[in-house]
């Protein structure tokens, strides 16, 4: 390891550990642990959630694919942005206003049915663990990179894997929600941080984006495989047009026709359906807030992945411009062309900036897989310490006990995603998609959108959802979208392979048309009148608001207003926030 | 164990402030028909940038800007400033529908805050 990287890396794990003890939690509530107390704002949240949101798959995935596939790479940046405008149409305020703690809490209360909790907390492990693995690879890839050595016993990428999942998971087991959301906010800035830099040092270096893209595409499209006799440049096929070789400006050098949209509307689909980002909303104040929370979040990841696409443009220029001039890169390209993807934005880095450019490159990319891992693990320890520990295990545990069970969740969630992404080495992987990194947390994506979507959105939208219906629903989508993957790996056919490797086109709706259905024989819950009135309703978002304008002026400059007076509510309204904040205590 | 024991406090009905379940059911269709014409709009683009690019040959074909085809673009950019603005038009749309269909006049020369930050 260079000095340079040694000291990105220490001063990255310094630094999040200072901010992980400055706003560590002051009590030992399970609202506190779990959603930050609930006072999360529009801003900070927004950081947060985009902190959790860019993983190593939006980081090292979109740029190594746009890198390896041109603009079917881009459709991953497409993807990942455009899912947040659903969640903002249809999810993020009322979620916030029915309030919970997690995607099966919510789920469970909202049909009044423990088995929907259950078979939601099946689902939301299935998602996390999907996601989890790839993040532990990116990190592997990343330390192979960064470091360069291993522990006794370990070689670089496991080390990589075991220590950075560990050290995550210890920050989030101390810091809680309240924790996790400054370390992710200071970890977003970061990375975006590193994304600017090397985006300006790239076009001050002369490159233009326009005639690169243009240059790229007037020559077929070809990329390492390994061979007989080594690595050697393959061109891709066009999968629009088999038979002519794709090219970097045009669709086809990875999917078909089908599959374009199907990668699409899957990434579209799943952001509603990921646990640990709509686990960050029940943390806003208000379904105001949480609404425009999202906004911010559409905004930060335009520029985010505009970057990032232009960065993967750059690599795919720079690199083999460079091959001949640096004899480091001889062990990593075949003609000038990165054998791993992934390692394009690291290249980039070291390219630019040295050893220096390389660290904090590597440093971004470190900090992009331990901020979603954080999110992943606070979200299984909702699942585990909420849904199942405290409702089922130990029904009287103290909020002391719940939340140690919550952590201890943390760490067999962790070890567990270490020890398959060790398993899964990428180089075995790597030839068969464009990005291992981006596919992987695709798959999560999938089973997301295909399972928990449809039945998320409906529970919101339709008061006609039943326990029953939901049940129904996340199974049909869950064992749709695992049994097209299944068949996506057999030999199908072109074209059709990739699109089985995206399901939820076809595992989406058929979840949703289940659930309806099933939904239609059966009884709704006798209170969604009372729910629809706290899902729809901004009664509880007034209330909240006008406790943060007495908390500031005091209720001395309080007004008249609809429904009483507020002079002298202060005190009561205070003290109301206070139990909020402190959370509900067993036994009060 | 009770639900209500382990409830985040401030989503309970037993607030000061109260809304009717006929104003909440005129709410929610609104925001409903909100919701679902910006979605169509969303999904037009989304999926409309890849089926031009299937389909007509100068969308990937032409050059514009010193070489990016208009599809390039578009995916590069072009709907990251959509995404933004359809977000930013509903968000808007549907808070407003809120105030004014919810609470009565209780925003009326409102000058509350937002929700501070707090670590």
């Amino acid at each position: 390891m260079t000095a340079a990287g040694a000291t990105a890396l220490v001063t990255l794990v310094t630094t999040l550990v200072l901010v992980a003890w400055l706003v560590r939690p002051r009590g030992a509530s399970t609202v506190d642990f779990y959603l930050a107390g609930q006072r999360v704002g529009v801003a900070t949240n927004a950081l947060a959630i985009c902190g959790d949101y860019f993983s190593a798959a939006s980081f090292l995935g979109v740029a190594a694919a746009v890198y390896v596939s041109g603009l079917d790479g881009v459709w991953y940046a497409v993807g990942f942005a455009a899912g947040f405008v659903p969640v903002l149409l249809f999810v993020a305020a009322p979620l916030r206003r029915f309030g919970e703690f997690s995607i099966p809490d919510f789920l469970g209360r909202r049909l009044g049915s423990e088995r929907v909790r259950l078979v939601s907390v099946g689902v939301v492990q299935v998602v996390i663990l999907s996601y989890l693995i790839p993040q532990s690879v990116g990190s592997g890839i990343t330390w192979q990179l960064l470091v360069g050595r291993g522990l006794p016993g370990l070689d670089p990428y496991g080390t990589g894997v075991l220590l950075s999942t560990m050290f995550v998971a210890a920050l989030v087991a101390f810091g809680g929600m309240r924790g996790t959301t400054w370390t992710q906010a200071v970890q977003f800035l970061v990375l975006l941080g590193a994304l600017v830099w090397l985006a300006l040092a790239v076009i001050g270096s002369g490159f233009r984006y326009p005639e690169a893209v243009s240059d790229l595409s007037a020559t077929p499209l070809a990329n390492p495989v390994p061979g007989p006799e080594g690595w050697e440049l393959r061109a891709e096929t066009d999968q629009l047009d088999p038979g002519t070789a794709a090219t970097f400006g045009e669709p086809g050098a990875a999917y078909g026709p089908l599959a374009q949209f199907a990668l699409i509307l899957t990434l579209v689909m799943g952001t509603a359906g990921l646990p640990h980002v709509m686990n960050r909303y029940f943390t806003s104040p208000t379904g105001t807030a949480a609404r425009m929370t999202t906004v911010w979040v559409l905004g930060l990841a335009g520029l985010f992945y505009a970057l990032a696409v232009m960065l993967g443009t750059a690599a795919r220029q720079k690199i083999a411009d460079a091959a001949d001039d640096h004899a480091w890169l001889a062990a990593l390209t075949t003609d000038g062309v990165l054998r791993v993807p992934e390692h394009a934005l690291p290249v980039l880095g070291r390219l630019y900036g040295g050893d220096i450019g390389l660290a904090v490159i590597a440093a971004g990319a470190l900090v992009a897989v331990m901020s979603t891992i954080a999110g992943l693990l606070l979200a299984a320890a909702a699942s585990w310490g909420h849904d199942v520990y405290e409702r089922h295990i130990n029904p009287r545990a103290t909020q002391r006990q719940a939340v140690w069970a919550g952590r201890a969740s943390t760490a067999v969630v962790a070890l567990t995603a270490a020890g398959m992404a060790m398993v899964m080495q990428p180089d075995s992987l790597a030839p068969s998609v464009p990005s291992i990194v981006a596919a992987m947390v695709t798959w999560a994506f999938a089973i997301a959108g295909s399972a928990l979507t449809p039945v998320f959105v409906l529970a919101i939208w339709w008061r006609g959802t039943t326990a029953a219906g939901a049940v129904a629903g996340m199974l049909t989508g869950g064992l749709a979208s695992i049994g097209m993957f299944v068949l996506g790996v057999l030999p199908v056919g072109p074209g059709i392979g990739e699109m089985l490797m995206t399901p939820t086109l076809v595992a989406a709706p058929l979840a949703a048309a289940v659930c309806a259905l099933v939904s239609r024989v059966t009884r709704p819950p006798s209170d969604v009148d009372r729910q629809w009135l706290i899902m729809h309703g901004t009664a509880a978002d007034r209330q909240a608001e006008r406790l943060a304008h007495l908390t500031i002026h005091g209720p001395g400059r309080s007004r008249r207003r609809q429904g009483g007076t507020i002079h002298g509510e202060g005190t009561a309204l205070a003290e109301r926030q206070r139990r909020t904040s402190r959370g509900p205590q067993k036994g009060d | 164990m009770d639900d209500a024991d382990t409830r985040p406090a401030d989503t309970r009905l037993d607030v000061e402030e109260h809304d009717t379940p006929a104003e909440v059911d005129a709410a929610f269709r609104t925001l409903r028909r909100v919701a679902v014409w910006h979605f169509v709009l969303f999904l037009a683009a989304v999926l409309g940038v890849p089926a031009l690019s299937l389909t007509l040959g100068w969308w990937s074909g032409a050059r514009i800007d010193g070489g990016m085809s208009p599809g390039f673009a578009m995916a590069a950019f072009g709907l990251y400033v959509f995404f933004l603005a359809v977000g930013l038009a509903a968000a808007t749309l549907s808070s407003a529908v809120e105030a004014r269909m919810l609470g009565g006049a209780h925003d009326e020369g409102d000058d509350r805050p937002e929700p501070q930050d707090t670590p």
